[in-house]
Parts: structure tokens; sequence; C-alpha cells
């Protein structure tokens, strides 16, 4: 959408940017809480272990660290009576695969049963900040209602069918009900649980250039953005350089993908305006073809994208409520390490998982900025939603970002007479995935696991850490689950 | 609205992928046909995963229609019951079992799992890409139409073919 627009540099109204912005951020909190409780805790969280605690000391605790209300040793029983019931029923569904009494597990039960019962809790709140993603897109996650030059959302406080000041404020209730949530809970947890495995702020730090793209426009142009973005060569914030508009020539020049490694045809480095997609598959060779993932590079570097790569240039660029997050997280590691962990802990395995709750927290902050915006701009009298878009006979190009809750997300076009000539999608997992690039430097996933300690050989859980940890884009490729597998132990013996 | 539903007709699979979609097909062709009563909610569930949740937790019946791996000959159509549904479904059973398995595993963690729950499962032939199914699978449309009307009179929830339309 937004490299279409980019090509004909067509103006969005404020209205759509924030319904749009609005969209982005509910999305991006629910699939933050969904990775951390539903698809990376059990790396980290040993449920079985849940049983041995005691609600009591549990309750306790968690009352220590938070005042989340539904921490109460009543709670906390109530939970661990239901997985009484669930594990003696022997049927652990999913839950069969889980790593549990693996020697890499640390947690102490009590934790466990925290962590247990916010994974459930976790479920009522994903659900209810997801709503506001299908209020606003009539169907998530694949929304219906963005359109080429604005959205399909018609506003008018005077009828019962648009989007009016009822709708509005049924969405303010969604957003201020996960509140307590995310930050009482989640953070909490995601501490707690950086805190006990403190050894992994030294483990799977990968690539350190990190790459992230403003969003939240404020404005109807691309010029200003409510969340910073930008490069960080090396691990060093001083070398931040933001991206500064929808048209941000540091961007648009940076990106090309290789596909030395890939299973495309031939071998070239291209602007994704220049590329093709020709598959040529190959038997699996380790030092030629090996991936279906194309190899991008920023001015010739692999980068790293994601929350942590996001977290990291919001700070750099001095965003208040990233810092206050940030700030907050490493006090809570530090009060139960029991040593001081300073922000240099992030780059690493535990950091992305850290820096993923810390732009939860962001992400919610922002829904209530975007609702406040835009109740604020229909106030005055403006319900203005699309900018209807006129396509020129010649050949036109247009490229557009989104900081998704991958990482950098960016679309490529070239339009020739109103039809679309060539398209390149340059997606955060494929920055994460890469394979080595054409100077033969691997991607994020392959450099983080170089060096993995793993407690045992056949039970590869710390290779799964480090991998989830990226938050990999895995819906589209379960079929795949098995061959990765093994994919993952050859990477292992390298 | 959603509460009010206490029985669910769920559709699962990826139309995109031949036969993987047939779940998907069957419901929607099942819905054209019959009148269900008010409290019966009929789903196209795609491959929706944790989104699926609020259609499983908490009701009283849950009917899926799925492709499924039995290790049979493509078009062989199975019931599977209650119990017999987590532990039956091998990993390899369908495309999105990590979807499907996750949700009712969750749904039985939470403690609001369904009293009655029925997998109507049919052996696929192709999932390869495509908006087609591959003709011995479309052939056995019928007969899981009939399975699913079948199951819900089982279940003594009246269901009766519509009036002829134009």
């Amino acid at each position: 959408m937004r490299s279409v627009e980019n090509a004909l540099q067509l103006e969005i109204p404020l209205n759509a940017q924030y319904i749009r912005n609005l969209i982005m951020a509910a999305h991006g909190t629910h699939d933050h809480i969904v990775h951390f409780y539903h698809l990376a805790a059990l790396d980290w969280v040993d449920i079985v272990s849940a049983l041995k605690a005691d609600p009591k000391k549990a309750s306790q605790l968690a009352e220590s660290l938070s005042d989340w209300d539904q921490n109460s040793y009543k709670h906390l029983k109530d939970v661990q009576d239901k997985l009484k019931t669930f594990v003696s029923s022997g049927q652990l569904g999913i839950y069969a695969n889980g790593y549990w009494g693996h020697p890499a597990m640390k947690l102490p039960p009590e934790v466990n049963l925290i962590a247990a019962a916010h994974y459930l809790q976790a479920l009522h709140y994903q659900r209810r900040i997801n709503m506001v993603v299908s209020i606003l897109g009539s169907k998530t996650p694949n929304i219906q209602n963005l359109a080429v030059g604005g959205v399909a959302n018609p506003i008018n406080p005077d009828n019962q069918s648009a989007l009016n000041m009822e709708r509005l404020y049924y969405i303010k209730t969604l957003i201020d009900e996960v509140q307590g949530f995310v930050r009482k809970a989640m953070l909490v947890d995601v501490a707690a649980v950086a805190a006990f495995y403190a050894d992994w702020t030294g483990h799977g730090k990968g690539v350190t250039n990190y790459l992230s793209a403003p969003d939240m426009p404020m404005d109807t142009k691309g010029t200003t953005f409510a969340l910073p973005g930008g490069y960080i060569e090396n691990a060093d914030l001083s070398t931040f350089k933001p991206i500064k508009s929808f048209n941000d020539d540091f961007f648009k020049n940076g990106v090309k993908e290789s596909i030395k490694h890939s299973w495309y045809k031939g071998d070239w480095n291209k602007h994704p305006w220049d590329e093709s997609t020709d598959p040529n598959h190959t038997e699996m060779q380790y030092d030629g073809k090996y991936s279906w993932v194309k190899a991008p590079t920023f001015n010739g570097k692999p980068a790293q994208v994601g929350p942590l790569a996001n977290v990291l240039c919001m700070y750099a660029a001095g965003h208040a409520g990233t810092k206050k997050y940030v700030t907050e997280m490493l006090n809570t590691i530090s009060a139960v390490a029991k040593t001081k962990v300073g922000p240099s802990a992030l780059h690493s395995t535990i950091g992305r998982i850290g820096a993923r709750a810390v732009r939860c927290a962001v992400m919610l902050d922002e829904c209530t900025n975007q609702w406040n915006a835009l109740v604020a701009n229909i106030g005055k009298g403006d319900v203005k939603t699309f900018n209807a878009p006129k396509f020129p006979s010649g050949e036109i190009k247009g490229f557009g970002f989104h900081e998704a809750p991958r990482g950098i997300l960016s679309h490529w076009s070239v339009i020739d007479g109103g039809k679309m000539k060539n398209y390149q999608c340059v997606v955060p997992s494929t920055w994460n995935a890469a394979p080595r690039n054409g100077s033969d430097q691997p991607g994020p996933y392959e450099a983080s696991l170089v060096g993995t300690p793993l407690a045992d050989p056949n039970k590869p859980l710390e290779v799964l850490r480090t991998v989830h940890s990226f938050d990999p884009c895995l819906a589209c490729a379960i079929h795949m689950v098995d061959s990765k597998g093994k994919g993952i132990v050859t990477v292992k013996a390298l | 609205m959603l509460e009010e539903y206490t029985v669910t007709i769920l559709g699962l699979g990826n139309i995109l992928l031949t036969d993987e979609g047939v779940g998907v097909h069957t419901v929607n062709e099942f819905q054209k046909r019959y009148v269900v009563p008010d409290y019966v909610e009929i789903v196209d569930g795609g491959a929706a995963g944790l989104d699926l949740i609020p259609f499983i937790e908490g009701r009283e019946k849950v009917l899926m229609v799925d492709a499924v791996n039995f290790d049979k000959d493509p078009g062989f159509i199975g019931l599977l019951e209650n119990e017999d549904i987590p532990v039956r479904i091998t990993e390899k059973a369908s495309m999105h079992h990590l979807g499907l398995l996750d949700v009712l595993s969750i749904v039985k963690l939470s403690g609001n799992y369904p009293k009655e729950l029925c997998l109507i499962g049919i052996q696929p032939k192709s999932l390869e890409l495509g908006l087609d199914m591959t003709p011995e699978i479309c052939d056995k449309k019928e007969a899981l139409i009939e399975r699913v009307a079948t199951k819900l009179r089982e279940w003594n929830i009246p269901c009766a073919l519509r009036s002829p339309q134009k």
C-alpha cells in the first residue's frame, strides 16, 4: 500500500493515518503478547515443575514484584489445580513436545507457576487487544480496510453503521483493559525470566547491525513519525542514523538482496526494484545454494531486524517511553538477579525477548496516543479517510516501509501504465533468516547460533531458544517444521 | 452475539492448498443447504490458530471437519471423538495441525473444554498449491455433508434441508 502511494506521491488523510496506526499498534501489542507467552515462554518455563510449587510462596514472590491484581494465593492455587487435572489426564497435546525436565530449565517451581498463570491470563488479553484490529480492520489478521489512498472506514458520529463514538469508546475500553496486564504482568515476567537466565545475556548476539523503520506517521505526507527508526552499526548506539521520511534516500538506496546462496536462478546482488524471483531449487549445497530465503544487506552489510533493533533505535533517538520501559526492565532484572544489569545485556537472546516486552508496552501506549489523535481530529470536524489515486501512463517506482512486529518490512513496486511490472517484498524474517550474502557474511540466525552451549546435543533446546527469540514467521512454513529441526542440528555440527 | 451460541460447526484448512481446504468447503456447502437452530454457529476456521479459541471454549458441542492423515487411501473418511482426538492425531496429521492441537490443548488446560467434540476427517490426496480439490476428494463431498448432518441429529440438533431457491 505504502509503496504504491509512494510511487504516486499520494498524501493520506490524517484520519486514515491514525486508523492505520491504531491497527498497527494494537496488532503489535497482540502479537508480542502471543509470542512471549504462547510461543517462546515454554522454552524457558517448565509447566510440569509448577505442580511442585507452593502457591503461597509463589503469590508472595509475585506480589513483591508487582501489584498486578491476579497474583493472589487463590488465583495461583486455582491454576495449579487446573494444571494437575490437565497433566493427570495424560493428554498433554502440544505440551507433550515441551522440553520439561531438561537440564537447561532453571526457573524455581514458584516462578514457573506464576508464568503458567499469566500464560492463561494472556489468552484473554491478547484476544481483547486483537478486537481493536478486527473492529477497525473488519477481520484479523488479514485486515480488509486498507486502500491505496487511505482506509475504507467511513467516519460518521451520527451513524450507527459507520465508525462512530460508540465504536471509538469501545476501542478505548479494550485498550485500557490490557494496560494492567502488559505493565504489571508481562514486563515483570520477562524481567524475571531474564534474571534467572542471566547467563543468556551472553549468548545469541549474532549480527549487531540493527535496522528499524520509523512508524506511526503523524502527517499526511509521512515526514513526522511518533516512533523513530534508523540504523545502528556494530552495537554502537552513537552510530545511530535516523530514517526520516517515506522518501528517505538513506533507506531507499541502502537495501540490496543477494541470491548467491539462495534457490533462485543466477548469482547477483541487486536493488529490489531490479530484482527477479525465478526459483531454481537444487539439493542442499552447504557451500552453494541452500535456502529459499534471499540475503538482504543494508549498505553492503547484514542487519538484524525486529523489536530489539526497534527498541535500540528508539532508545538511541531518545524516545521517552522506550527509555522509561528499558530502564524499568533493567532495574527489575537487576533486583531479581541481585546484580547490576545494564543496556549492553540487550545484545543477546534474552535481550531480544526483553526488547519485545518493552516494545509491547510502547505499542500499547501508542494505541492510546493514536486514539487521542484520531478523536481530536474528528472533533475538529474532519471525517475524511480517503484520497482517490490516479495512475499516470508512464513507468513509476515506489517503496514503502513499516515497522512490523518482526521488524522492518519494505515493499518495492515498479508500475507501468497503472499495472504492476515488478513487485518485491523484503520482509523481516528474510533479514534475520538470511543465508550467507554475496560476501559470504552470515545472517542473524546463523551468526547468533555460533557458540551456543548445549546441555544435551540430542535435545537442542538452547538452539530453539535463540531461534524463537527472533520470532520467526512460522505460520507460512509449518510444513517445514521437521526439515527445519534437522537443519538446526546440522548448523550445530559446523 | 457470540455468547448465545452453544454449538460450533468448524471447517478447518487452507483453501489455497487443494484438498487441505476440504473442511472449509464442506461446512460452506452444508450452510448453503441446511437450516440449523440459532444456537448453532457455522464457522470457516481456515488456519486461524489461537483465534479459534472463542469458537471452541465453553461451547457444549463442537463438530470439526478437516483433512486428516489416517494412513489410508485418499478419500477415506474417519470420525474421531472426544478423548480420541489429541491421542490419535499424530504430528503429521495436517498442515495446520499445530494450530488445531495448540488450540485444543490450551482450551483443555484453561478448563473450558467442550462436553462433546467430534472431528470428521478425510484422507487428502493432494496438498499442492491450487484452489480446486482433487476429483477423488470432490467425490466425497456429499458423504462428508451427510456425515455432518448425521452427527448433528445424533446430538439431537435438528437440521433440515432449505427450501429450493431460485
